[in-house]
């Protein structure tokens, strides 16, 4: 009954209502809104065709979607500037693509190809664009508030108008690194948001299983660090309370603890069994699904038709069906790529040594790619391991690479093991 | 608080020793002075005597197990103690992994000492076989560092004819290069075997075709004695440069002392005892053949100990005359028969065995006029010595006449002999044996 | 000039030359620093610059981190090595991997400094020795710098590197005084020194036991008649194995000494490099000399007895010849 409870506090203390989002903010104009919908739309279905593509051994590791929480994403990320910096948690598609990622090089990470945003060293939860100033989804809990108030301090210490916005789920405000993060920020004055993305779990633990404060917007006051809160299943008001946040932080040098109050209404992973939580109360949350309320206002003040809808939904069909089949055509990174980019070479470290374990050979570096024989070999039998599906596309790859170049010698026969469900 | 009994060092050049018979058993009485065990050292077969009072309580190096010097062989205790080693605990392990387990062993053994004593005795016999054939430590593998490995490998040195001077007897670089020095008679091994062949794999010949032509090959494990005489010859030719000088000794003299002699003294002298105090006496002219090589320096002795060589047991033991130069000819008769008797009864001990500053090697007994021996490391010279004979010889008034004759032939070490140095000595050994009579004094 | 004089020499040649590099740390600027490497920054560089953090070493590090990738160059002090640990996180997970899990886009041109050692009597949870703590991650430079000038040479090359870098000082060698050069540039990492020159025995020393290593190397001439070759790696990441190698080619034996851990040291690690790249080369096993195997005791003769002396580096170089 807690769990009752709890919801529908968040309910009553979020703007929002299951059937009206938002309605105490007036709509923006149709452009922004068709560009806020338009990037709901096209997370949801990316995200939903991910959990396909994973299922279907594509992508590997573990993914986390953030369906449902759409309306937090693109609500916040539509207040920040272009300049702005935004780092995320590991459950961030809809925050690179939110920031102008392309959602093709998204997907080509995670499928592990050499186009993907981090160039298929990351994975589905380490993207990254520093074009875009999104620094970065974070696999450690907690992980990334260090790195956001340190990236605040670049602002503050080459005196940009820049801001940084911080985006945790509930889980992370129980981490050392909050409170020290939010001292550190309060005491030097930092311009950054510091945005509890509370969708209601960390991991399978229930908010009041795991904090002993449940009004997370609270929970930076004794650091100095104001809290506010939104209804982060109302693309509107998180909107309209990122861009105050924003505001202060920018302006005021005032760093600032914003809630979002959401609901993922997928696992925690693909592999995630949802035993914690019943259905009743996902379908209770699915009743105020953030893109369907606000669709719904948006025809209901007749600036969209259904027939736009549909559109915008079919626009973003097409560009996730372009992403997969970007990603899909998209090599594997080259083996001996493996080595390149752990170290930044220059004029004091030209070169240096890695020993492979499994080889006597030393690496040398990346400007010594050339390392050998033996440790490439060793690169390809290793990579023989790798899923069926990789295998295969690595063979079918080595026989289309073989007839361009008219070369008669295939692939090593792959081994692959068993593919793995994954899991957490 | 029971006392170790470790393996015993009984000789200079010792580093391992094998049990080789247990006189105490476990559980019987031992006195402090009284023989305990039987080991095999290098160079001699030694009874070690315990140097404590006590009880035998424990058994840690079964009869045929080989051990370097220093590890733990045997506790002694009061009676009653009980043993407490970690090998104890292995082998009550072993024991009950056995087809036919006596259940109530460990039981046993707490309560009946005598009684388990056979038993563990039996059990322990496979052991010795499973140590010969695994032993790392010195058995089969000669223990080199890698550098020398490879070194020995390129210049086709054999690692077992060098002796090794690094921690624990291992063969380091500066063997090699010492080894090199001394001039490379090894055999060069073809650079295709080295490459297609592993190291450790030298060692044995391949098994298919030449065996079929050699018949069935029996393999026979060498004693510790003629591992360390095949060792040493190695060494020797592979290390010293040696050369040959050839001489005729008139003898008659010497046949005609004896004759004298024989009358006189009991018993009455050898040929060869004679050959020995004549080179003793040259010995103390020439200091340098009494000398020897060793790591760039020539090493002059002071005492005179000439070694003599003596077949025994399949093997080549050279017990030492010491101080040869001041013992009378009786005396070095007395000494050297006194020494073959131990050497052919098998209890010549190891300080009887070493020491030695030149060798006679005498084959005259087996009819062999002439012929070489090698030098016994690190001596500067080997005499060897052919058969009498008698032999017409032209005397001073031109007249053709009967001679004893006796070839001698001495092998040098280059580093340390020139021609000149061996030949005055050689000369000088035959003065004193064609006019024998100072020998006697 | 004493070794934390050519630190802060560095850091303020540094502070002078980028307006991008500034510092930061518990204690750095008000009070001058725990061990006085930054004494006298605050006032000359003002607030900004240098500046004072609470107690937070993970989030310390972690601003540092985020700040560098920002295209700031940021040099966090941390007060002991054993701090570090509450500060692992960020290295590992972040500073460390960063620019190799973003396919290359963010670099973090970081560095950490932080001093180690026993000596003084600080006990298990400010005396340790954690360079290969820091060896084990790749991602990471680590600097182990033994003498006055290349502290200087280091730090100065650790600030202008694109890479973050664990620059491990040591407490007993802030107060040790050696030649600096006037005017010296930034060194390379990646270079050995060679602080003595011998054919018999290849003795490594790490940190402060680059120093013990000379002074057994001496003992080892003058009452054993066996000339060591000193080598001081100065950088472990990137590793001069060439110089190493060299030498043990030359000497075929290798020592080597470290006042950390035996168990998956630095020691450990070079001693399998050795083996592996000059195996053929060996006279004798590559030995390893390291502190005890134990937690940093208080009491002094423990303390004393629980990390490496000369003795223990002769003792060790003579074993390789002979039994002892």
């Amino acid at each position: 009954m807690a769990r009752e409870a709890a919801v529908s506090k968040e309910k009553s203390t979020g703007n929002g209502t299951a059937d009206g989002a938002g309605a105490q903010h007036s709509l923006p104009d149709k452009d922004t809104c068709h560009a806020v919908l338009a990037k709901m739309m096209l997370i949801r279905r990316f995200e939903e065709r991910a959990g396909e593509m994973y299922a279907k051994a594509k992508i590997g590791g573990f993914l986390h979607l953030c369906i449902g929480e759409e309306a937090t994403i693109v609500g916040s990320t539509q207040a920040m500037r272009d300049t702005d910096y935004l780092l995320s948690t590991y459950r961030e598609h809809g925050q690179a693509i939110a920031r102008g990622t392309p959602p093709k090089t998204v997907m080509a990470e995670l499928f592990g190809r050499v186009d993907g945003c981090s160039k298929g060293r990351g994975g589905s939860m380490h993207l990254f664009d520093m074009e875009r100033r999104f620094l970065g989804g974070y696999g450690i809990v907690g992980g990334n508030l260090p790195l956001a108030t340190g990236v605040a301090l670049q602002c503050e210490y080459n005196g940009t108008e820049d801001a940084v916005v911080c985006m945790f789920g509930d889980g992370a405000t129980n981490q050392g690194t909050f409170g020290e993060s939010m001292n550190m920020a309060a005491l030097w004055k930092l311009p950054v948001v510091f945005m509890v993305i509370n969708n209601q779990f960390g991991m399978g633990t229930a908010l009041e299983r795991h904090s002993a404060v449940t009004d997370l917007s609270k929970k930076a006051e004794g650091y100095g660090v104001p809290g506010s809160r939104c209804d982060g299943m109302d693309v509107l008001d998180v909107h309209s309370a990122t861009t105050e946040a924003l505001r202060k932080a920018r302006e005021d040098r005032q760093p600032q603890l914003l809630e979002a109050v959401t609901y993922r209404f997928r696992g925690h992973s693909m592999a995630d069994p949802e035993e914690y939580r019943s259905k009743d109360e996902v379908e209770e949350w699915r009743r105020r699904d953030p893109i369907a309320s606000f669709s719904k206002r948006l025809v209901d003040e007749e600036m969209f038709s259904e027939e736009d809808l549909e559109k915008l939904d079919q626009e973003a069909m097409a560009t996730v069906d372009e992403a997969v089949q970007f990603a899909d055509n998209s090599p594997f990174p080259d083996l001996d790529s493996l080595y390149d980019n752990l170290y930044v070479l220059g004029e004091q470290v030209r070169g240096w040594w890695s020993v492979d374990e499994r080889s006597p050979e030393p690496h040398r570096g990346e400007r010594e790619r050339e390392a050998g024989r033996v440790p490439h070999e060793l690169a390809e039998a290793g990579a023989a391991y790798a899923g069926v599906a990789e295998a295969q596309e690595r063979k079918r790859r080595q026989r289309q690479a073989d007839e361009e170049h008219g070369e008669g010698e295939g692939e090593h026969a792959a081994d692959p093991r068993d593919v793995e469900g994954g899991g957490d | 608080m029971a006392t170790d009994v470790m393996m015993p060092r009984l000789s200079d050049s010792m580093e391992e020793g094998t049990v080789l018979k247990w006189i105490v058993e476990v559980g019987g009485e031992v006195k402090r002075g009284e023989p305990l065990v039987e080991i095999e050292t290098d160079k001699a077969n030694m009874t070690y005597e315990a140097d404590t009072d006590g009880v035998l309580i424990e058994v840690l190096a079964d009869e045929g197990q080989t051990l370097p010097i220093g590890e733990v062989i045997a506790r002694i205790g009061a009676p009653g103690e009980e043993a407490g080693g970690g090998r104890a605990e292995e082998e009550k392990e072993s024991a009950s992994e056995e087809p036919e387990p006596e259940p109530e062993a460990e039981e046993k053994e707490a309560e009946e000492e005598p009684e388990e004593e056979a038993e563990p005795e039996r059990e322990r016999e496979p052991e010795p076989a499973r140590a010969a054939s695994s032993d790392g430590g010195g058995n089969g593998r000669v223990k080199a560092s890698p550098v020398a490995r490879r070194m020995a490998r390129e210049m086709g040195l054999e690692l077992a004819g060098i002796s090794g001077t690094g921690p624990g007897g291992r063969i380091v670089k500066a063997d090699i290069e010492a080894a090199a020095k001394g001039g490379g008679t090894a055999v060069k091994e073809r650079e295709k075997e080295e490459e297609q062949a592993p190291p450790t794999s030298d060692v044995r010949p391949p098994t298919s075709g030449a065996d079929g032509a050699k018949g069935e090959v029996r393999t026979q494990e060498l004693t510790r004695l003629q591992r360390t005489v095949s060792r040493r010859m190695a060494e020797s030719k592979a290390t010293a440069p040696e050369f040959l000088l050839n001489m005729e000794i008139d003898m008659s003299g010497c046949v005609e002392l004896r004759e004298r002699l024989k009358e006189v003294a009991e018993p009455a002298p050898s040929f060869n005892d004679m050959v020995v105090k004549a080179c003793a006496s040259a010995l103390r002219e020439f200091p340098r053949v009494n000398g020897a090589y060793r790591d760039g320096q020539w090493e002059l002795y002071s005492r005179i100990n000439v070694g003599v060589a003596v077949a025994a047991q399949d093997t080549l033991i050279v017990p030492t005359i010491f101080d040869a130069d001041q013992k009378s000819l009786g005396m070095i008769a007395r000494d050297a028969r006194a020494l073959i008797g131990k050497v052919r009864d098998g209890n010549i001990t190891p300080p009887e065995l070493s020491g030695g500053t030149f060798t006679v090697s005498n084959l005259g007994m087996y009819g062999i006029e002439s012929f070489s021996a090698v030098i016994n490391p690190p001596q500067a010279a080997i005499l060897a010595v052919g058969a009498l004979k008698k032999k017409p010889v032209v005397d001073e008034s031109g007249r053709i006449v009967a001679r004893d004759m006796m070839a001698v032939t001495l092998v040098c070490d280059h580093r340390i002999l020139y021609g000149a140095d061996g030949a005055e000595f050689l000369a000088r050994v035959r003065q004193l044996l064609e006019q024998p009579l100072s020998l006697a004094l | 000039m004493r070794y934390r004089e050519a630190l802060n020499q560095a850091l303020r040649e540094e502070l002078e030359a980028d307006e991008r590099v500034f510092i930061m740390g518990e204690d750095i600027g008000v009070f001058q620093g725990a061990f006085k490497v930054t004494a006298g920054l605050l006032e000359e560089f003002g607030d900004k610059r240098v500046r004072d953090t609470p107690i937070s070493e993970n989030t310390i590090v972690g601003v540092g981190v985020g700040s560098a990738m920002a295209g700031l160059r940021p040099v966090v002090e941390l007060m002991t090595i054993n701090f570090a640990l509450l500060a692992l996180d960020q290295i590992v997970n972040h500073a460390a991997a960063i620019h190799y899990m973003f396919g290359g886009q963010a670099k973090v041109p970081l560095v950490v400094r932080m001093p180690q050692g026993g000596g003084h009597q600080l006990g298990p949870t400010h005396s340790h020795s954690l360079e290969a703590m820091f060896l084990h991650v790749p991602g990471l430079l680590v600097a182990v710098p033994s003498t006055a000038a290349d502290a200087k040479g280091l730090l100065k090359a650790a600030i202008q590197d694109d890479n973050p870098v664990i620059f491990i000082e040591h407490e007993y060698l802030y107060g040790q005084r050696g030649e600096v050069p006037e005017n010296g540039g930034p060194m390379r990492f990646g270079e050995a020194a060679v602080r003595r020159e011998g054919s018999d025995v290849t003795v490594v020393g790490i940190s402060r036991m680059a120093v013990t290593a000379e002074r057994a190397a001496e003992r080892l001439a003058h009452e054993h008649e066996l000339e060591a070759e000193v080598i001081d790696p100065r950088t472990l990441r990137p590793l001069d194995l060439d110089t190493i190698l060299e030498s043990v080619k030359k000497t075929n034996r290798a020592v080597i000494v470290e006042e950390g851990w035996p168990h998956g040291g630095v020691g450990a690690n070079l001693a399998a490099l050795i083996q592996e790249q000059a195996f053929d080369y060996l006279d004798a096993p590559v030995a390893r000399v390291t502190g005890a195997d134990v937690p940093m005791p208080y009491s002094k003769p423990l303390e004393q007895a629980a990390f490496p002396h000369e003795e223990h580096v002769v003792q060790a170089c003579l074993a390789l010849f002979k039994d002892l």
